[in-house]
């Protein structure tokens, strides 16, 4: 029996698939299952001749899937690469296949939340941000062409890489040099957000201590510039990760906590129509 | 101003395009249309007036810089926030005759479109609970064979979905939402209690987006140094967003370049009787 190889026609396929299909179709039951279905599909009707052997296949792969999907294409490419070798007569089975997409699933959704959404994307809306300060568009045009080119690139990248390396791919992502890589993009990303709550963020007091001096310039300046807005994040970061309060919630004090401010007269945004 | 029918159906377009799960695909829809400060510039195109739809985008962009769904559950509607809450509050700032650059502006949008982006979470269960229709027909297309169904359940059909939670709420919020924004005017006085907290508000609310990242980012006490250091950078040094990026990629280089020396070095280490110096290897979890 001759090889079977993936053509390149199908690959493509499959990745374009992914690429915008993953989550069109999206449910709390079964969340990426069916763009995984419609990104294997290609494949595995060039891999198998009979619609048993096809319907087999895709069993394999209805069963749930979910994690950060653009990171997590290097996982689609993988099972590509593995669904070939096991169409050879290679020792995998459906199961193996199964558990080892299982198995990536939490961290490669760990990882992409924290790198791409927590990390690359605030950065590059910070970035965004001040090139749009003034009201220019510059900025959202920057964004949308970055991130587009980027992340199109880098997901083609992932796929073709995972198809390549097969189940050796998973050092791609959880390997020791791209710990070392990761952490030092996480720690630009948190010096951005830095810069970017400094910038963004602003929350002052006309309030008048007695004596005629101003809290504002006389008080909290003169301990540390934008004193209000760190404090603020600092308390919110206190609530979510210590009180395990929800964002929403959070919300809804801050609500009741500018109440209160306005009524103390600490908050007046000093407007009339 | 006013909301014209097709402006209020472009609205619900992107609307269905820019969701999560939406139309456009994650990286072109959610991640990019889906980002207010894009959506600023969509809708700045649509109403005629770009450098309000940047001013506004972009001062609700802060509250939602990391806009992270983890396991499908969201906390916020992109949707919502982008294709609703920015055109309503476009045209609250014009009739209430604020300026879109000043803070009072930029507080009335971020209010606005949090509100509306927190009861939006109703679109986004309401698409994700139809889908399941869709999906039920996949699961009996493969059974029966026909495998090509697959397609028209993953990228077709959703459409209706979407045309139900996304097209027509967006299209009747934003038309009716402009008179809405009249009554505010004329009930609530501008140095009432009520608009008071409203603007304050505003001005808190970025706050949370912030924080929402850094717990996300900052795992171990000591991170958090690493944020001040950024907070302070543009705080007291008075560094802009971009001059704060070459800083911190310059530090991002260096503790690289340590990480990369202590993976490499734990003999040589211990050969010089270097013991305990270079202890920091201790493992994220994430």
């Amino acid at each position: 029996m001759a090889e079977k190889k993936l053509s390149k026609k199908a690959l493509s396929k499959s990745f374009r698939n992914w690429y915008y299909g993953h989550l069109t179709c999206f449910s709390q039951e079964h969340m990426q299952t069916f763009g995984y279905l419609c990104a294997m599909l290609p494949l595995i009707e060039e891999l198998y001749d009979t619609k048993e052997e096809q319907k087999e296949a895709l069993q394999t792969y209805s069963a749930f899937f979910n994690t950060e999907p653009q990171l997590g294409t290097v996982v689609v490419g993988m099972t590509a690469g593995l669904e070939e070798a096991k169409a050879n007569g290679e020792d995998l089975d459906g199961e193996m296949i199964n558990g080892i997409r299982a198995g990536l699933m939490g961290p490669i959704a760990g990882i992409g939340d924290s790198l791409v959404v927590g990390t690359l994307i605030p950065i590059l809306l910070g970035i965004a941000l001040g090139l749009s300060s003034g009201g220019s568009p510059l900025g959202a045009i920057f964004y949308i062409i970055v991130y587009n080119i980027v992340l199109t690139l880098g997901m083609r990248f992932l796929y073709y890489k995972g198809y390549e390396l097969g189940g050796k791919a998973v050092e791609l992502i959880v390997g020791e040099k791209s710990n070392a890589i990761r952490e030092s993009i996480i720690m630009l990303g948190t010096i951005v957000i830095g810069a970017v709550a400094a910038t963004w963020i602003s929350i002052t007091t006309p309030m008048m201590l007695p004596g005629d001096i101003a809290l504002q310039e006389g008080v909290l300046d003169a301990i540390f510039p934008h004193l209000l807005p760190l404090a603020v994040v600092m308390f919110c970061y206190w609530l979510m990760s210590k009180k395990k309060i929800s964002p929403t919630m959070v919300m809804l004090i801050l609500v009741v906590v500018a109440l209160i401010g306005v009524l103390l007269g600490f908050f007046d945004p000093q407007l009339s129509y | 101003m006013t909301i014209q029918i097709w402006q209020a159906a472009l609205f619900g377009l992107f609307a269905c395009l820019a969701s999560m799960p939406g139309l456009g695909g994650t990286v072109l829809g959610n991640y990019t249309l889906g980002r207010p400060l894009v959506a600023g510039l969509v809708v700045g195109l649509i109403m005629g007036d770009v450098q309000t739809g940047i001013y506004l985008g972009a001062a609700i962009q802060v509250v939602y810089i990391a806009l992270v769904t983890p396991g499908g559950t969201v906390s916020a509607d992109v949707r919502a926030i982008s294709y609703i809450g920015i055109p309503l509050s476009m045209v609250a700032v014009h009739s209430m005759g604020l300026d879109p650059a000043s803070a009072a502006g930029q507080a009335m949008a971020v209010t606005l479109g949090s509100a509306v982006g927190t009861i939006g979470t109703v679109l986004f269960y309401g698409t994700a609970t139809v889908n399941l229709v869709w999906q039920h027909i996949g699961w009996k297309a493969v059974e029966k064979g026909e495998f090509k169904k697959l397609y028209l359940v993953d990228m077709v059909l959703p459409w209706i979905s979407h045309i139900l939670c996304s097209f027509i709420p967006t299209f009747i919020i934003t038309k009716v939402g402009v008179n809405m924004v009249d009554l505010m005017k004329a009930y609530l006085p501008m140095d009432g209690i009520a608009m008071k907290t409203l603007f304050t508000v505003g001005s808190l609310l970025p706050a949370v987006g912030i924080a929402i990242l850094l717990k996300q980012v900052a795992t171990k006490p000591v991170d958090l140094l690493v944020f001040l250091f950024g907070f302070t950078l543009a705080a007291c040094m008075g560094l802009n967003l971009i001059a704060a990026s070459v800083v911190g990629g310059f530090f991002a280089v260096i503790n690289y370049r340590i990480k990369v020396l202590s993976m490499k070095k734990p003999v040589a280490v211990a050969a010089t009787g270097g013991s305990d110096v270079l202890d920091d290897d201790d493992e994220e979890e994430i």
